[in-house]
C-alpha cells in the first residue's frame, strides 16, 4: 500500500562493472527486471557503439530463426510444433554464442540446400506435368488438324494435279499461364498477322508453381504455322509471354510411348521428391523443437547488448560505467543480482554500486499487481504522477466504481455486469492468452476487476434506488397507504399522487397516507407507481450528488494538505490550501449543511411545505447578501441564518486575495533576502556567494521538486565519466512575473472550478434519471406487451418479445449506458477530484526486464 | 472553390495517407548519419531506425547494393499500389499517368538491352515494376518502330504518343533515344493537359512541376545534343511544348549551338537563371543536372503547401524516387569505398 499511495522511493545509482563481469551482470539484471538504465551516450550513433558487432551478430541470428519460423509456417504441418521451452531459458554466455551461431548457421544451410533440391524436383516435376497434359491434349489437335489438312488437300488437289505432296505445318505445343492467352493470341494475330493457326485447352487441375508454392491454372496451346521466319517470331512470343515449349511428337504412336515414359519418370521423380520432402519435414521437426527457445535466448543477448551500449566505458578500459534509476527499497536485491552476476561470470573484482546525488525528477515507480495495475492504468491515462506525489489510484479503486453505480443504479443490470466481471475474473489464466489480437476484448478484459466492481457497486446503489429491471421489490413492506377507506381500489386507479401531509377527500375522512416510519432500507417501492415519482426521486438524486461531489472535493483538497506537508512547502499550506478549505466549507459544505437541516426541518406537515426554501435560490442569494428568511421568517432554517451567510460570505471572498496575492509575496520577500544576504557575504569575501544564494533558494522556494534524496558521499564523483547530465539542470532563476501568472491562473481556476465542478457533479443524477427511465421505458415498451396479454397468448408473445427486451437491454442499457457512465466517472476523477491534489508531471519508469522484452517481442503490435 | 468541401469524400484518407508518408522522408540528421557509415551493414542499422523500418532485416549478410536497391524500390512500388488501389476516379487515372513516365522508361530499356543481345528474361527483371505491361516481353519482336507500335504498344496507354515516332527505320541508339525523347514530350504534354483539365488546386501546382519538367528536358535535349549530329529541326521536335519557355525560349533553344548560347536563354528567365550558376563539373561543383533536381526538389516540398488537390500524390513520389537515388548513390560511395564524393546527394528536408 505504501508504494501504490505515493510512488516507490527512487535512487540514482552508478555501477561500476569488471569487463568481462558486465554482461553476466546486466543478465541477472534483467532478469530481475527493477533497474532502468540511462543511456549514458545518446549522442553517439547506433552504429558507433561498443558492442555494435554483438548486436548485429543477434540480429543475424534472429533473422535464421525467422527464416526457420517461415520455413515451418509455409509447410503448415500439423506434426510440426513449436514447442514452448520447458525450463526456464537463461541468458546465453558470450562464450555460447559462437556455438549457437554455428548450429544456426549449420540449420539454416541444411534448410535451403534441402529447400533448393526440392525446388529442382518440384520444377522438373512441373515440366513432366505440363508435358504429360501436351501430350494428352495434342492429340485432339492432330486429329483436327488432319482434318483441316485433309480438306486443304482436296482443294488442293482440286486445284493443281500435279501437287499430291501435302502441305506440311510447323507446329509448336506449351504451356501457359491462363490469364494470360487472350493477350497471347492477340499477340500472335497481330505480328504474323493471321498466319498462325492457335488451338488451345484448359488444364482442368490446378499446378503447383515451385518458387511460390501458389496453384496455378494453366492451359495447353498448339501453334501451328509455316516457315522458319514464323517460328523464330512465334518462339520470341513465347518467350516474352513465359510460355515454356515442350517437344511433340507428331505421330500418334510417338506421342503414346513418350507419354509412357513421362509416366514413369513421374512415378520415379514423385517417390524422391517425396523423400526430399520427408527430410525438410525432419529437419524443421528438429528446428521446432528448439526454436522457441532459440529465440528467447537470441533475445535476451540482443537486450543485454542493446542495454551494454549505454554504458560508458572506463578511460583505461577495464571497466564499464552505468547509471541507472532503481528502487530505494530494491537495493539490496540488486546487489545481490550483481553479486551472482560476478560470480557466474568467474570475475574476483566485485561490481560496485553507489547511490549518486541529482536534482532530477526521479521517475515515477507503482509496485502494482493485477488488480491494482487497471486503476493505475485509469490514474495513468490522464498523467504520470509527479515523482512521489499522491497518487490518487487507491482511492479510486472505491470511488471510481461507486460513482460509476451512481449513474447506472440498477440492481439487475449490476447483476449481469458482475457476472460478466466474475467470469473474466474465475478464467483469468484460461482467458489470458486467448484472442490476443481482439483489440476490444483486450480493454475488457485489461479491465476486469473494475468491471466486477462497477458491478458489485451498480447492485448497491440498485437496491438503494429499489430498482431492478425498472421495476422495486417490496421486501419490508411500504410504509405508504394509499386507500385507507373501502372507495379505494387498486384495480381502477393506477395512478394517484402520494403526499405525506394528511389530506382531506371527498368523504370529508382525514387521510394520512405516510405512517411516519420510513422504509428501512433505501427507496420505498410505492415510489413506482406515484405519478409524482419523479419529482420525488430528482430531489432525492440531486441532492445526494451534490453531497457526494463537496464531499470527494474535500477529500481531494485534504490530499492536497498531505502533498504539502511530504514536500514541506509551509507557504503553500498556508496561502494555497487554507483559503481553498475555507471557501469550499463556508459556501459548498454550508449547501450540505442547509440540505440536511432542510431534510430534517420540514418533515411534511402541511405548513412546511408552504414554508420550505429553495436552496439554489438561497445560495445564489448568499452572494447578494439577501436570504429568503428575511421576507419571510418561517422559511429561515435556523434562527440567524441572514447574519451568519453574510459572515461567512464575507470570510470566503476575502480568500480569493489571500490565495492571489500571499504565496507571490512570500516568495518575492524571501528571494529578496536570500539575495541580500547573499549581497553582504560576497561584501565580507566569502566564497561564491552566488552559488550559495541558488543552493538556498532552490532548497527552500523550490516547487515540485523533492530533494529528499539521501546523502551518500558517491565514490563515482571524482570519476571523469560522472554524470554531466545533472550539471544542466541547474535551479532556474527566480522570476517574480512567471509566478506571479501562474499564481493568478490557478487562483482563477480552482474559484471558478469549486462552482462549475459542484455543478458538474449533477450528472451523477442526470444520468441515473436517464438511465432510470430508459430501462423503464425499454420494460413498458417493449416486455409488458408479453406480460399484458392473456395467458395462452401471452406465453407466446412473451417468447417472442423477451429476445428484443434482453437485446436492448445488453446492447443499449448494458453496454452503451455503462460506457457513457464509465466515462462520466472518468471525468468526475480526472477534473473534479483531481484537479485538486494532483499534479501528474512525472514519467514512467521503465526498467529493463527480458519479461517485458520476451513480450514485446512476441506480440510486436501490442504497445 | 467550393467543391474543395468534396475532396475529403474520396481523397482524404490518401492525401492523409500521403503526408504521413512524407514525413517519413529522411531529414538531414539521417543522411549526416548514413554519410558516415563505415560498410553497408551500418547503413542498415542506421535506416532500422528510419521509416524505413526492418525492411531489410530479412536479408542475409553480406548486404549488396543491389539488394538494397531492390528492397528500397519493393517498399516504394509497395506504397505505390496501396495509394492506386485505395484511389478512385480522377486520382487512379492522375496516378496512372506517374506510370506511364515508368513504362517508357522500361520501354527504352528492354529496346536497347535487345540491341546489344541480352536476352530478354535477363532485361525483365531489371524494369521498374511500376511500368510493367503483359506484353512487354514479347518486345523483342519488334524490329521497327512500326511493328513496336503495331504489335504491342497500340494496347497500352502509351499508344497515342507514339504516333509521332512511327517510322520504318530500324531501330538503333540514335533512333530510340529519339523515340524517348518524343514519348516523353508527348506524355507530359497529354499530363499538363489532364491536369489542366482536372482544375483547382490540382492544376495549379502540377502545371507549375510539369512546366519545370518540360523546361528541364529542353535544357537537356539541347544542351546533351550539342555535339551530336541532330538536325536542328528534329531538336526542336522533341521539346515538350508545355513549359514557361514555350514558345520564344524554345525558338533560341533550337537554335543554340554551344553551352554558352544555353545559358543566355536561361537568363532571360527569372526561375531559370540561378540554376545556370556555380555550375561546373570539377569535383566539388553541382552539375547543372543536380541544381536541376534541387529545384524539383524545392517544388515538390512547396506542393504540399496546398491542400485539397493531386500535386501532393506526384510529388510524394518524386521526393520519394529522389530519396531512393540518394540511398543508393551513398550506398554505392560506402560500397565502393569511395568517399570523395559521397556528399554529392541531394538532401530533401
Amino acid at each position: 500500500m505504501g508504494s501504490l499511495f505515493r510512488g516507490e522511493d527512487m535512487t540514482l545509482c552508478q555501477i561500476y562493472f569488471q569487463s568481462e563481469a558486465a554482461y553476466s551482470c546486466v543478465a541477472q539484471l534483467g532478469e530481475l527486471g527493477i533497474v532502468q538504465f540511462r543511456d549514458l551516450n545518446p549522442t553517439v550513433n547506433a552504429f558507433q557503439r561498443k558492442f555494435v558487432n554483438e548486436v548485429r551478430r543477434c540480429e543475424e541470428m534472429e533473422r535464421k530463426l525467422r527464416f526457420l519460423e517461415s520455413e515451418i509456417a509455409k509447410d503448415n504441418d500439423k506434426d510440426i510444433v513449436l514447442v514452448e521451452p520447458q525450463e526456464f531459458c537463461e541468458a546465453p554466455k558470450p562464450k555460447e554464442m559462437i556455438e549457437l551461431e554455428t548450429a544456426l548457421e549449420q540449420l539454416e544451410h541444411d534448410l535451403q540446400e534441402v529447400n533448393s533440391n526440392k525446388d529442382a524436383l518440384k520444377k522438373n516435376y512441373l515440366e513432366l506435368q505440363e508435358l504429360r497434359h501436351i501430350l494428352t491434349k495434342a492429340t485432339t489437335f492432330f486429329e483436327e488438324q488432319d482434318r483441316i489438312q485433309g480438306g486443304e488437300q482436296t482443294v488442293i488437289q482440286m486445284d493443281n494435279q500435279e501437287r499430291i505432296q501435302p502441305l506440311r505445318l510447323g507446329f509448336l505445343a506449351g504451356v501457359i499461364d491462363r490469364e494470360r492467352v487472350p493477350s497471347f493470341e492477340l499477340m500472335l494475330w497481330r505480328i504474323c498477322r493471321g498466319n498462325v493457326f492457335l488451338r488451345t485447352a484448359e488444364i482442368e487441375e490446378t499446378l503447383e508453381d515451385p518458387k511460390t508454392n501458389i496453384q496455378v491454372y494453366k492451359t495447353v496451346f498448339i501453334l501451328f504455322f509455316q516457315g522458319e521466319q514464323l517460328k523464330s517470331k512465334v518462339k520470341k512470343i513465347c518467350d516474352g509471354f513465359k510460355a515454356t515449349i515442350y517437344p511433340c511428337p507428331e505421330t500418334a504412336s510417338e506421342r503414346r510411348e513418350m507419354g509412357l515414359g513421362v509416366m514413369t519418370r513421374l512415378e520415379e521423380l514423385k517417390t524422391v521428391l517425396d523423400q526430399s520432402l520427408n527430410l525438410r519435414k525432419s529437419l524443421l521437426k528438429n528446428a521446432g523443437q528448439n526454436l522457441k527457445m532459440w529465440f528467447c535466448r537470441v533475445r535476451k543477448m540482443k537486450a543485454i547488448y542493446h542495454t551494454m551500449n549505454m554504458f560508458n566505458l572506463e578511460v583505461n578500459q577495464k571497466c564499464l560505467i552505468a547509471e541507472c534509476w532503481a528502487p530505494v527499497n530494491e537495493l539490496t536485491r540488486i546487489k545481490l543480482a550483481l553479486d551472482k552476476g560476478t560470480e557466474l561470470s568467474g570475475s574476483h573484482i566485485q561490481s560496485i554500486l553507489n547511490r549518486m546525488e541529482t536534482k532530477e525528477q526521479p521517475p515515477t515507480h507503482h509496485r502494482l499487481n493485477k488488480f491494482s495495475s487497471g486503476f493505475q492504468n485509469i490514474v495513468d491515462a490522464y498523467g504520470i504522477s509527479s515523482y512521489r506525489e499522491i497518487n490518487p489510484a487507491p482511492f479510486t479503486v472505491i470511488t471510481f466504481p461507486f460513482l460509476f453505480a451512481v449513474m447506472f443504479g440498477d440492481a439487475g443490470h449490476g447483476l449481469i455486469m458482475t457476472l460478466f466481471g466474475l467470469f473474466m475474473v474465475l478464467r483469468e489464466t484460461q482467458l489470458k492468452n486467448k484472442f490476443k489480437t481482439n483489440e476490444v476484448w483486450q480493454i475488457f478484459f485489461g479491465g476486469r476487476y473494475i468491471i466486477l466492481l462497477m458491478g458489485v457497486f451498480s447492485i448497491y446503489t440498485g437496491v438503494m434506488y429499489n430498482d431492478v429491471f425498472s421495476k422495486s421489490m417490496n421486501i419490508f413492506g411500504s410504509s405508504w397507504k394509499v386507500g385507507v377507506g373501502n372507495d379505494f381500489d387498486f384495480e381502477k386507479v393506477t395512478v394517484f399522487d402520494l403526499n405525506p401531509n394528511p389530506v382531506v377527500n371527498h368523504t370529508r375522512n382525514e387521510i394520512k397516507m405516510y405512517s411516519g416510519n420510513p422504509y428501512p432500507f433505501g427507496v420505498d417501492p410505492i415510489w413506482v407507481m406515484s405519478i409524482n415519482k419523479i419529482a420525488f426521486t430528482n430531489s432525492l438524486k440531486m441532492k445526494f450528488s451534490v453531497i457526494i461531489g463537496i464531499m470527494q472535493m474535500m477529500f481531494g483538497l485534504c490530499l492536497s494538505l498531505l502533498n504539502h506537508l511530504f514536500f514541506g512547502k509551509m507557504t503553500s499550506v498556508l496561502f494555497e490550501f487554507i483559503p481553498q478549505v475555507i471557501f469550499l466549507l463556508f459556501i459548498f459544505v454550508y449547501l450540505c449543511v442547509m440540505i440536511f437541516i432542510k431534510w430534517i426541518k420540514f418533515v411534511g406537515s402541511p405548513d412546511s411545505t408552504q414554508c420550505a426554501p429553495n436552496l439554489l435560490i438561497e445560495l445564489i442569494n448568499m452572494f447578494f447578501f439577501k436570504s429568503a428568511a428575511d421576507d419571510d421568517p418561517c422559511k429561515a432554517l435556523y434562527p440567524g441564518q441572514a447574519t451568519v451567510q453574510k459572515i461567512l460570505i464575507v470570510i470566503a471572498v476575502l480568500c480569493v486575495p489571500v490565495m492571489l496575492l500571499g504565496k507571490p509575496i512570500v516568495l518575492y520577500l524571501k528571494h529578496k533576502r536570500k539575495s541580500q544576504i547573499g549581497q553582504r557575504l560576497s561584501d565580507s569575501g566569502h566564497t561564491n556567494p552566488l552559488a550559495v544564494g541558488n543552493e538556498e533558494n532552490s532548497s527552500d522556494s523550490a516547487e515540485g521538486v523533492d530533494l529528499k534524496i539521501l546523502k551518500e558521499t558517491p565514490i563515482g564523483k571524482g570519476s571523469p565519466n560522472a554524470s554531466n547530465d545533472d550539471l544542466s539542470h541547474d535551479e532556474e532563476p527566480f522570476d517574480m512575473g512567471e509566478i506571479a501568472v501562474e499564481q493568478c491562473i490557478h487562483t482563477i481556476e480552482y474559484f471558478l472550478g469549486c462552482i462549475s465542478h459542484t455543478a458538474s457533479y449533477l450528472r451523477l443524477w442526470a444520468l441515473s434519471l436517464a438511465h432510470a427511465e430508459l430501462s423503464e421505458v425499454l420494460w413498458t415498451m417493449i416486455l409488458r406487451i408479453g406480460l399484458g396479454s392473456g395467458s395462452t397468448p401471452g406465453f407466446v408473445i412473451l417468447w417472442l418479445v423477451f429476445y428484443p427486451w434482453a437485446a436492448f437491454t445488453v446492447g443499449v442499457l448494458l453496454l452503451m449506458e455503462g460506457l457513457s457512465a464509465f466515462l462520466h466517472a472518468l471525468r468526475l476523477h480526472w477534473v473534479e477530484f483531481q484537479s485538486k491534489f494532483y499534479k501528474g508531471e512525472g514519467y514512467q519508469f521503465m526498467p529493463f526486464s527480458f519479461q517485458q522484452i520476451l513480450e514485446l517481442a512476441e506480440n510486436p503490435d501490442k504497445i | 472553390m467550393f467543391l474543395d468541401v468534396l475532396f475529403n469524400i474520396d481523397n482524404g484518407y490518401l492525401e492523409g495517407l500521403v503526408r504521413g508518408f512524407k514525413s517519413g522522408i529522411l531529414k538531414n540528421q539521417d543522411y549526416v548519419n548514413l554519410v558516415q557509415c563505415e560498410t553497408l551493414e551500418d547503413l542498415k542499422l542506421h535506416l532500422q531506425t528510419t521509416d524505413y523500418g526492418n525492411f531489410l532485416a530479412n536479408e542475409p549478410s553480406p548486404l549488396t547494393v543491389s539488394v538494397i536497391d531492390d528492397k528500397i524500390r519493393e517498399k516504394y512500388v509497395l506504397e505505390f499500389q496501396h495509394l492506386r488501389n485505395h484511389s478512385v476516379e480522377p486520382l487512379s487515372k492522375f496516378l496512372d499517368y506517374i506510370t506511364y513516365a515508368y513504362m517508357i522508361d522500361n520501354i527504352v530499356l528492354l529496346i536497347t538491352g535487345h540491341l546489344h543481345q541480352r536476352s530478354i528474361q535477363e532485361l525483365l527483371p531489371k524494369c521498374h515494376p511500376l511500368g510493367m505491361f503483359e506484353q512487354m516481353g514479347a518486345i523483342t519482336v519488334a524490329d521497327t518502330s512500326a511493328n513496336l507500335y503495331n504489335a504491342i504498344l497500340i494496347d497500352t496507354p502509351l499508344a497515342p504518343y507514339f504516333i509521332d515516332c512511327i517510322s520504318e527505320h530500324d531501330l538503333d541508339e540514335l533512333n530510340i533515344e529519339i523515340m524517348r525523347n518524343t514519348l516523353y514530350k508527348a506524355y507530359i504534354e497529354d499530363f499538363y493537359k489532364f491536369c489542366q483539365e482536372l482544375g483547382g488546386p490540382t492544376s495549379e501546382v502540377m502545371c507549375e512541376l510539369l512546366a519545370f519538367e518540360a523546361d528541364r528536358r529542353a535544357f537537356m535535349i539541347t544542351i546533351n545534343s550539342l555535339g551530336v549530329e541532330l538536325p536542328k529541326d528534329e531538336r526542336s521536335k522533341l521539346y515538350p511544348r508545355c513549359g514557361k519557355l514555350y514558345p520564344d525560349g524554345l525558338n533560341q533553344l533550337a537554335k543554340a549551338e554551344e553551352y554558352e548560347q544555353v545559358r543566355m536563354i536561361a537568363e532571360s528567365y527569372a526561375e531559370y537563371k540561378p540554376l545556370f550558376e556555380n555550375v561546373g563539373t570539377n569535383p566539388g561543383d553541382k552539375t547543372i543536372e543536380d541544381k536541376f533536381f534541387e529545384q524539383e526538389v524545392t517544388m515538390n516540398l512547396n506542393a504540399f503547401m496546398r491542400q485539397f488537390g493531386f500535386g501532393v500524390f506526384y510529388s510524394f513520389l518524386k521526393l520519394k524516387e529522389q530519396e531512393n537515388r540518394n540511398i543508393i548513390w551513398i550506398a554505392e560511395c560506402v560500397a565502393q569505398k569511395h568517399r570523395a564524393r559521397i556528399d554529392n546527394y541531394i538532401p530533401i528536408m
